[in-house]
Formats: C-alpha cells, structure tokens, sequence
C-alpha cells in the first residue's frame, strides 16, 4: 500500500554526505517530499529527516540501500503513533481586497503568528505536524498567498529511544 | 618515523599485504611514483597502455586472488579513464582500491589543468570514496578504504589524493591491519524456519552466484547441496563456485542457460539463492521468476532482500557461516525422482549448431578444444558479447576463481585487462581470454603491455566479422535491419599480434583448431589466435528480455 513515512538518518557529518543520501534517492528513483538536515546534538553527526511516498517494501529497501552508504550510521522509521513530527512555515498573504480581522480569524486558528505587515501584504509563522502546516496553507490559499517558504520536517521517536 | 605521503602510501599498501599494483604515471601522482621506484623491490607496478586496461587488470588480479586489487591513476583523463573499470568491479562486487592523484589543494576547485572531482563522479559507483586534503589522515583514509573494499558485500574504493598531500611529510606509524569478519545476523529461529520450507520441499533447486566465490564458501555450498540431494542453477558470475563435473550442476540459469535450468526454474518447488541477486538477465520476468516456488535467499547484502523478486524467507550475514549453520540445521533429503526428471531435460535442451564448413569454425567446437587443453586451475577470461555466453555455456569450470567475465555491467573492452591481472597474479597458470572481434578493437592496446611483461596469455578471438550479439537481437526483434553492426573491418588479428612482437595464429575451421591450438599452448609465450566463425551463428537458447523459458527460443535462421 502507498504511504508517506518519514525515516530518521543519523550521518557522519563529512563533506558530501547530503550528495551521496540524495544522489541514491535519485539513482534508485525514491519518491521523497521533504527532506532536512540538522545537527544531531553530538559532536560530527548531522540528523537528516526523509518523508518517502512508496509502499512497505520500498521504504525497507530504502533504508536498507541508505545503511550501505558509509557516512550513514543509522536509518529508522520514525513510526507515526510514536513519533512527533514537526515543521515551521512562513508565508505571505496578500491583503489586498480583504478584511485583515478576517485572515487574523483564520491565521490565529492554527496559532500563526504574524511577524510583518506590509502595505499589501501580512507575513505569518506558524509551526506544527506537517498536515496541520498542508491545511493551514490550503485555507489561506483563497486570500493569495504571495510566497512561502517551509523548513521541512522534524521528527523525533516519543518516549525514551534515541537515534544514535 | 617522518615520511613523505607517498612513502605513506606505499608503506600503508605493504602493511595491507599488497605487492602488485596496476597504473599508470602522470603530473599529480609524480610523488606516487617517485615512491614506487624507492619501493620497487617490495612492490611490483605494472604499467598498462591505458588507466581503463590498469582498471581491469587489477579488477582480474582481485578476482582470481580473493585479494583487493589496487589501481594507481593520474588526475583529471588519467582519473576518468578508470571509471568504467571501477563501475565494472562494483557491478560485480570485486574488491578494487582505485589511488588517484588529483591537483595540489590550492588548485584545487579552479578548474585547474587535468583537475576533475573525481569523488563526484564515482559516487555512485563506488562503495565509498575519499578525498584526503590532509597528510595527517592518509594513512588511516587508507586503512579504511581497505576495510570498507574487503568487508561485507566487496566492491570498489577509491582515495583522490591532492599533489601536495603526496609530498608533504607527516610522521607515520606502522600498524598491523584488523582481520575483517563479517558476522552473521540471522539468529537460530532464522535457521529454523527455512529449514522448514526446505523440509517440506519436494522439488527444491539451488541458484548460486558470484558470493559464493567472493565468500570463498563453494566446499560450504556443496555440502548443503548433497546433503539437500538438490539441483544446482548458477548465475553467469557463480561459474567455478560448484563442479561442472557434479552429478547435481545444471549449468547457468537466465537468459542463455540451459533448457533444464529454465525448466527446473519453472518447476521446481523452493529457491534457494546463495549470493546471488535474481538479475534481469537471471529473472526475465520478476513476477513470474520460479512462479511454483517459494525463494529462499542467503546473502550477505540485506538491501538484495525484496529487491527484484518477492522472498519468502532470507538468511543474512556471512555467506561461509550461513551455509555451514544452514546445512547443519536441515535434514539429510533424497530427491531422486527430482533429480532425474532435471537431468532428463538436460538431455532435450541440444542446440543445433551451423552446418560444417570449411570457411568457419564453430565456437562450441573451438571453446571444447581448448577445455581439452587446459588444467582444472587455468584461468579464462572472457569479453562481453556472444562469445562469453557460448563460453559460460560449454566451458566446464570445476574450480573457483577461475572466470573472469563482466557479469553484471558488461564491458566490451573487459577481458584483455582483466587477463594481463590473472596472468600476472598467477605465474605459473595459463590464462586465455576468449573475445570478439567487436570487444577486442575496443582496448587490444594492451597487447602491449602483454608483450612488455611477456605474460603466458592466449587470446582467442571468435572472429565474426560483425557485432554478434547486438546483430543477433537486431534479427530477432528488429526485423533484420542490421544498423551499424557490420562495420566492415579488415584487421588481421594474427599480423596485427606480431606487430606487438606477440606470436599470431589463425583457425580457419573445425579442422585445424586442435593443430593450432596445440602449437599454441605448446609454449608459453603470449599468442593471438584469430579464429573465423561464422557471421550467424546466434546464441542459443535464449530467453528473450522479460520473458520465461515458456518463450524460450532454441531455433533460429
């Protein structure tokens, strides 16, 4: 069955690390939709998150086909009942030909805050699971959004497991 | 002690065991060099024609040895000249450490003169690579590389080191390499459930390949084998892994193997896969791939599970240790009904050959002749194209370690390299390199270096006259249109050899090949054999690309 699962990478931060992960996702035609990179809080080792679209065979092939790269340390799925994933949005409406009491409506919903207002335009931050941060977008879309840029996700296992 | 970073490098090679390499000198490896002649009494370099011959000579070298093969190359053309030869052993998990020069660090990322990033380019051929801008990390970069090209699955390393890492001095410390042992990781609840499967079993087959001989695990599959009473399939790359002479060995599986090995296939019950990875060219039709039977797969690559065919259940981890447990673990078997049902399409599988004549020789006559000739330890070699099928076909390997052929990227261009590193591995063996007039225009430079080194190779190339296997599909699949596989050459192989200074033969027909190739093999001097066979001559069976032996074709115009 297709799904989106998101993989935690614990990688040897050496240069060219970031190439060989995304040159296999190439290479081996992986289907990913975000992918981000981060210090992992331990001294030469980068965090990378992956969210992949493929079914159950294709995310074990990709982290079995990530654990031969020799900078890679470990490759996990981050499973969706035990994990929390994260990711922070900041995006531009256009104020023009709105009521801007009605986008605060909409925006304060979903706990964005805005952080500029232009003379057309409101600026939000928000931050939250990547399918909030979809919806979000998808509601604002009426008002015109004039830019946007998203971190893509963050994702760590609940309880006391660790990737390292 | 203070040594200059091609000491380093030399010194770090020797502690690896290495004496031979393989290269060729330029600008960026002048220190490397300057290293080897300080070194020459410990290491032996032998200079090639071209890196790419270099490349696959020490890729030969490897494989006949079980030894990492090392390759020393220039930056910049020098560096990229190696590449197919690095793709090719990576293709086929030979261990290789390809050391290439590159421009010193403060040219480096100028586009300076024959500067290349070569670690960019490798990336995806290679199990890892390394640039060293510092002398201080040469030679643990070094020790690693060999650790990461002989651990696991084997393959390719390469290190791309800046010119003046090479000259600069650092102080070295020797240290003894760590003895690498790959571990098991399946546990004994593995073991057991496929010894359930194989228990229930009534018609079960083996498909080897190319890990049981990098793993040095053919007395540990033969073993599993008898005590299984069980038909043995082998990939192109697992030849001389399992006795021809074996009541139990059926001969290659896939798109040229035998009519029984397809009808096993397709018949069979259970699968066994000893490291081997179910090939388009082995698994024409990956939903249909042993559509009766459960697979079972032992391999040492846990990303080869589920690859291109759906497993029932796998075993991973050191293949010799997997194959002792697993034999250990399962029943004594007789499955003698099976095995004389195998063998009774083994007699229905003969492939008509072209009628006699005297202008031609036939390739399974000339390749049964010099089987006749050679010991069971002799080496052979082959190029990429029709000729390397008839010889996986009808040579009669017994011993591991003793066929080298491009498996899996199939370099035309391959085999002359490939058997100047087997030759030179193995002094006191004959190799011959079985090749194509197609593949052999490709690198036949290297007739030099098998003069210069006076290696004890014959080279037989099945002359044709045209592009064999690429014509072969041009007739089958696109209506005869023959475009650009007739190229009309009227190179004299056998006048062309002696203008290398090496002795050159002809074989006109089936009649004088046992007189010539006996002059041949009566020394061991170097010798080119030009050998006419004929223009149609196809290779058959063939299990046209995405098909099963249901579409297995046994009869061609």
């Amino acid at each position: 069955m297709e799904n989106k699962q998101i993989i935690g990478l614990f990688v040897h931060n050496h240069p060219g690390v970031l190439l060989r992960v995304t040159s296999l996702i190439s290479r081996r035609g992986f289907n990913i939709d975000s992918l981000t990179v981060s210090p992992a809080g331990l001294d030469g080792y980068s965090r990378m998150t992956i969210r992949i679209n493929g079914n159950d065979d294709q995310v074990e092939q990709f982290i079995n086909q990530m654990m031969k790269i020799v900078d890679v340390k470990k490759a996990e799925i981050m499973p969706e009942n035990s994990s929390v994933a994260s990711e922070l949005i900041l995006i531009k409406i256009s104020t023009d030909g709105h009521d801007n009491n009605e986008i605060l409506d909409v925006t304060s919903a979903y706990h964005a805050s805005l952080v500029n207002l232009g003379e057309h335009s409101m600026t939000f931050r928000a931050s939250g699971t990547p399918e909030a941060i979809d919806t979000l977008v998808s509601e604002l879309e009426h008002y015109g959004i004039l830019e946007m840029a998203r971190t893509g996700i963050a994702a760590l296992e609940t309880g006391d497991k660790c990737l390292k | 002690m203070k040594l200059n970073g091609s000491e380093i490098i030399a010194e770090c090679l020797l502690e690896q065991g290495v004496d031979t390499v393989f290269g060729y000198p330029g600008g960026a490896v002048l220190n490397i060099y300057d290293a080897l002649y300080k070194y020459s009494d410990k290491i032996t370099h032998i200079l090639s024609s071209h890196e790419q011959g270099a490349a696959h000579a020490a890729d030969g070298y490897a494989r006949t040895t079980g030894k990492c093969g090392v390759v020393i190359a220039t930056s910049g053309p020098g560096a990229t000249n190696l590449v197919t030869g690095i793709a090719t052993a990576y293709m086929d998990s030979v261990p290789l450490i390809a050391i290439t020069g590159n421009v010193s660090n403060d040219l480096l990322a100028r586009d300076s003169f024959q500067e290349v990033d070569i670690c960019g380019i490798t990336m995806p051929i290679t199990k890892h690579n390394f640039i060293v801008k510092n002398v201080a990390d040469l030679a643990n970069v070094i020790r690693k590389a060999f650790k990461i090209a002989m651990s696991g699955r084997k393959g390719p390393v390469l290190i791309d080191i800046p010119k003046d890492v090479t000259g600069a001095v650092y102080d070295f410390e020797p240290l003894k390499p760590e003895s690498i042992k790959n571990p098991l990781l399946s546990e004994k609840a593995d073991f057991n459930k496929v010894a359930e499967i194989i228990a229930q079993s009534k018609r079960p087959m083996i498909y080897m390949g190319g890990g049981v001989i990098s793993s040095d695990s053919e007395k540990e599959l033969l073993e599993l084998a008898e005590k299984l009473d069980c038909p043995v399939a082998t990939s192109i790359m697992g030849l001389g892994g399992f006795p021809a002479s074996h009541r139990l060995f059926m001969g290659t599986i896939g798109m040229h193997g035998g009519y029984e090995t397809g009808k096993a296939t397709d018949n069979c019950d259970l699968i066994i896969t000893v490291g081997a990875r179910f090939s388009d060219r082995v698994a024409g039709d990956r939903e249909k791939f042993g559509k009766n039977a459960k697979i079972i797969q032992l391999d040492i690559d846990k990303a080869e599970i589920n690859k291109n065919v759906k497993i029932d259940a796998s075993l991973i981890g050191d293949l010799k240790d997997t194959l002792r447990t697993l034999t250990e673990t399962i029943e004594k078997a007789n499955h003698s009904e099976w095995t004389a049902q195998v063998s009774e399409w083994g007699k229905n599988g003969e492939v008509k050959e072209t009628p006699p004549s005297d202008d031609y020789a036939h390739p399974y006559h000339v390749i049964e002749a010099v089987r006749a000739l050679t010991k069971d330890s002799d080496i052979i070699v082959t190029d990429v194209g029709q000729h390397q099928m008839w010889v996986s076909q009808k040579y009669r390997f017994e011993q591991p370690r003793t066929w080298c052929t491009s498996g899996g990227l199939g370099t035309m261009g391959y085999g002359l390299g490939a058997a100047i590193g087997s030759a030179v591995a193995h002094p006191d063996r004959r190799v011959v390199l079985f090749t194509g007039d197609g593949s052999f225009h490709m690198n036949l430079n290297e007739l030099a270096t098998v003069r210069s080194y006076n290696l004890p190779i014959t080279v037989i190339v099945l002359n044709n006259t045209v592009l064999g296997m690429v014509r072969q599909w041009q007739k089958l699949f696109y209506g005869r249109r023959f475009s650009q596989t007739d190229p009309k050459r009227q190179t004299d192989f056998a006048k062309l050899a002696e203008s290398f200074g090496i002795k050159g033969l002809r074989i006109h027909n089936d009649n004088d090949a046992e007189s010539v190739l006996a002059e041949a093999f009566s020394s061991t001097e170097p010798v080119v054999i030009d050998c006419r066979i004929s223009p149609d001559e196809n290779v058959l069976p063939m299990i046209p690309p995405g098909k099963t032996v249901d579409e297995m074709i046994t009869e061609m115009e």
